[in-house]
């Protein structure tokens, strides 16, 4: 799970916020699961851009999970914009899974 | 990074191609559930009885067939990484199986081989077309075809050929246009529903499944192609010697063959399980998997019904078991815990996908109870054995308690289905 930022102190908010997205199938959050691959902190223009994976580019709760980590970051962040782009570039793959994502999935 | 390989999220199937699949397929269990305890008794005779082929029927078609067709249209963009094709004509084939399976069982259950049934099988031939169309239409906009979809598309080929031999099947009754009767072929057209159809499809499907839901990193894409030839070349080998060659030793090799295939789907199956990140397996998975393992029933009683036909024919309480063993063992096994990995999913996003995934909605699991759950697995494991402990032994008490627990189980399976499409959310 690494995640590439320009900003690590953001960084760590904005992770701490999108834990509470959580993939509706596995119940683990897209952090801990691996899915977002870069968070960069655009301070002059107030954006903020994510970008993460799904498990499947075809996964059916696809639309939901990109909407949820819009809506968290935006909810952290009241005075930016989140633009949350999705990419399968490199695909998921489970090695992306965090430690406690692992032994969240080991209970 | 942010436009050159943006993607959009997939778009996924109108519960409206997909639901009413589910629910039509909900009460032909319950249907069968109820003609299963009224005709037990019927278990006792020959296979080729009235209520049986209506029975069977309505499981085949209503049951198996309805269930997959919907279930088929909110998978295939998983599968083939593409949306599906078409909508209006998902729901046109519902319309048409709809209508042609009452009037196919009714013909069966009155024994008269008339309009009922022959209107009944146009109009399924005509909803497995729209089907294929939509299936093929669907492949051809996708960039991804890969194994499982090809297993799909082949499933959906042998459909075909099953539902145009039923056909001629029912025509025969009236106007003897084949150079047998049709009970002759009753086997080539049960096979090719039960290997080409049922099996290709289920592995196809489940070895994309049950990895994903496992979140298992076993991959094994040339093993599949192995299971896929075998199953086919078996299937293939079957037919030529049924129609040319009617050698009744030579029925061994496609039973072998296919055989083979299923000894490596629970392979892979086991792979995948034994690779798994996510420990904790759930009840739905569980009965999957459980019917991943009776897969080889049915081929271990086929090969036995081979054995005896060197001696002394078809042994009817064998193919009575054959028959019940697929229909109501591996393929309800497999139903019952896939419809509760899908269904809740495909209600959960229609219902909650504007308010996102967060810890205050409730998953895709919490809305069926989780209770009526396991009462159905507990009601289905003995109404299975004692129905099959029935046929063996001619035993109409066995039948009749067997059936009244498979009763049950399609009631309990009832409730949480209508539950699942009846869901109406609560804002958070």
């Amino acid at each position: 799970m690494n995640i590439i930022t320009n900003d690590t102190v953001q960084c760590e908010k904005a992770m701490a916020a999108l834990r509470e997205v959580i993939d509706p199938e596995i119940g683990l959050n897209v952090v801990d699961l691996g899915l977002i691959y870069q968070l960069d902190f655009d301070e002059p223009n107030n954006n903020i851009y994510a970008s993460m994976t799904l498990t499947t580019q075809f996964c059916p709760m696809g639309a939901s999970i990109v909407d949820g980590v819009k809506q968290a970051l935006n909810t952290a962040f009241p005075d930016s914009e989140a633009i949350v782009s999705l990419t399968f570039d490199p695909p998921w793959r489970p090695q992306r899974i965090s430690e406690q994502g692992q032994k969240f999935l080991n209970q | 990074m942010f436009t050159a390989n943006a993607h959009t999220p997939a778009k996924t199937t109108s519960p409206s191609a997909v639901t009413p699949f589910y629910g039509y397929a909900a009460i032909s269990f319950l249907v069968a559930g109820i003609l299963l305890f009224i005709y037990s008794s019927s278990f006792n005779g020959h296979y080729f009885h009235p209520k049986i082929l209506a029975i069977t029927h309505i499981m085949a078609l209503g049951w198996g067939v309805m269930i997959i067709l919907g279930a088929s249209h909110q998978l295939i963009p998983v599968l083939i990484e593409s949306s599906l094709f078409s909508v209006p004509l998902a729901r046109l084939s519902l319309f048409l199986a709809g209508t042609g399976i009452p009037l196919l069982a009714y013909g069966f259950f009155i024994f008269s081989m008339g309009w009922e049934a022959q209107w009944g099988g146009i109009l399924i031939n005509s909803a497995i077309i729209a089907y294929l169309v939509n299936l093929v239409l669907s492949m051809r906009k996708s960039q991804s075809n890969n194994i499982h979809a090809i297993f799909v598309l082949t499933a959906a080929f042998w459909l075909l050929l099953t539902t145009l031999i039923g056909l001629a099947l029912v025509y025969n009754f009236s106007y003897s246009f084949l150079s047998r009767d049709s009970l002759h072929y009753l086997p080539l057209h049960a096979n090719i529903g039960i290997a080409g159809w049922f099996l290709l499809l289920v592995v196809g499907v489940a070895t994309r499944l049950i990895p994903m839901f496992l979140i298992s990193k076993y991959q094994r894409p040339r093993l599949l192609w192995s299971i896929y030839l075998l199953i086919n070349a078996g299937m293939a080998g079957f037919v030529l010697n049924f129609l040319y060659l009617r050698q009744s030793g030579l029925y061994f090799l496609p039973a072998v063959m296919i055989g083979l295939s299923l000894i490596l789907v629970g392979y892979y199956c086991y792979q995948c399980y034994r690779m798994r990140l996510r420990k904790k397996v759930d009840e739905q998975i569980k009965i999957s998997l459980l019917a991943v393992a009776m897969m080889i029933l049915p081929v271990i009683l086929l090969i036995i019904i081979i054995g005896a036909m060197q001696l002394s024919g078809i042994n009817n309480k064998l193919a009575l078991l054959y028959g019940f063993v697929i229909f109501f063992g591996w393929l309800t096994a497999i139903i019952l815990g896939m419809t509760f990995k899908t269904l809740p999913f495909i209600i959960w996003n229609k219902m909650h996908h504007s308010f996102a995934a967060n810890e205050k909605t409730p998953s895709p699991k919490d809305l069926f109870s989780a209770r009526i759950f396991t009462a159905m697995g507990i009601a289905y494991l003995p109404g299975f054995v004692l129905f099959c402990a029935g046929i063996a032994l001619a035993n109409t008490a066995l039948l009749r308690s067997g059936s009244a627990f498979i009763l049950l189980t399609a009631i309990l399976y009832n409730w949480n289905v209508m539950k699942l499409i009846r869901y109406k959310s609560k804002k958070p």
